[in-house]
């Protein structure tokens, strides 16, 4: 069974550090063991810090509000997970669970992030890769569980504002639309017209008219 | 607000005229060998150029706007939240 340290060496985020800092980390990690289907976080807590599969094997995934999941991720020994929220400062962006009985390292955010400390630079691009790595969750997300017309009700959401006000207006055709919800033009033109039929908008000549947002955000 | 037509690439338009026949409005044409908005009046926007074109040289794009002012609930919907 190998070391901590030769495990800690094992790992690209820890693979050049000199044996100072990988010690300074061995000293701060976190052991931690969990029975099979044991949960070791939920989307949405606060972050802990990174975690590093010792062995065993670990299942990364979203849930919808009615149960449902997507598993992200299947972690084995040596990979690492919630990475995300490390960089970025969020919350868990997915929850996880051990599909055995499975050992766990836990390297605090603190500790991670004195690792970059030195390099604004590279500690602004990392949390830039991190907050583009949580939306990409998100799409996944949307595409798992939502339906399309709740993926149209989310985008006109986010697309809209006021006529006249400090942002300019969005126009996006039909097609467009379709590639960003995932579907096609015909799917979408039918959607829009679903969610006119239900109050949430009118689609008028050359636009759609969000007149009622909360009635959009109840189709989410 | 202001009035929109469809866009049309020129690069992308082959003249095959599947526009023309399907506009119900009679608003597009074709022109030296390429669509134009012939009678922007009659455009409805209705989209099914930029559907039925073969060779996505026609788009409408919408704009999506929020209304200032949501709209006031009935009561009972109110209660219920």
């Amino acid at each position: 069974m190998p070391s901590c340290v030769d495990f800690l060496r094992s790992s690209p985020f820890f693979a050049t550090l000199c044996a100072d800092e990988i010690e300074r980390i061995e000293k701060e990690i976190i052991e931690l063991s969990f029975r099979k289907g044991e949960v070791l976080f939920l989307e949405g807590e606060s972050c802990r810090g990174l975690y590093v599969v010792k062995s065993g094997q670990i299942r990364v995934f979203k849930s919808s509000p009615e149960g449902r999941e997507q598993v992200l991720l299947i972690a084995k020994p040596g990979d690492s997970f919630n990475d995300v929220p490390v960089f970025d400062g969020g919350p868990n962006p997915a929850s996880s669970s051990a599909l055995e009985p499975s050992t766990v390292y836990i390297i605090s955010k603190e500790t991670l992030l004195s690792l970059v400390a030195d390099c604004p630079a590279a500690q602004a691009i990392i949390k830039v890769f991190a907050k583009r790595l949580r939306h990409l969750t998100t799409v996944v997300e949307d595409l798992s569980f939502r339906r399309i017309v709740s993926r149209l009700a989310k985008l006109l959401l986010e697309m809209a504002v006021v006529e006249g006000g400090s942002s300019p207006i969005r126009r996006l055709t039909q097609e467009e639309m379709a590639a960003m919800v995932g579907s096609v033009r015909d799917v979408v033109s039918r959607a829009l017209r679903d969610l006119e039929r239900a109050g949430a908008i009118k689609v008028e000549k050359q636009r759609i008219l969000v007149v009622d947002p909360q009635r959009l955000r109840e189709m989410l | 607000m202001k009035v929109s037509m469809p866009e049309i690439d020129l690069d992308k338009c082959t003249g095959c005229g599947d526009c023309v026949e399907l506009c119900l409005s009679h608003a597009v044409g074709l022109v030296e060998g390429k669509v134009t908005i012939v009678s922007p009046a009659d455009c409805n926007y209705c989209t099914d150029c930029e559907t039925f074109c073969p060779n996505d040289a026609i788009m409408c794009p919408l704009e999506i706007v929020l209304l200032k002012d949501e709209p006031e609930r009935p009561l009972e919907e109110q209660k219920e939240e």
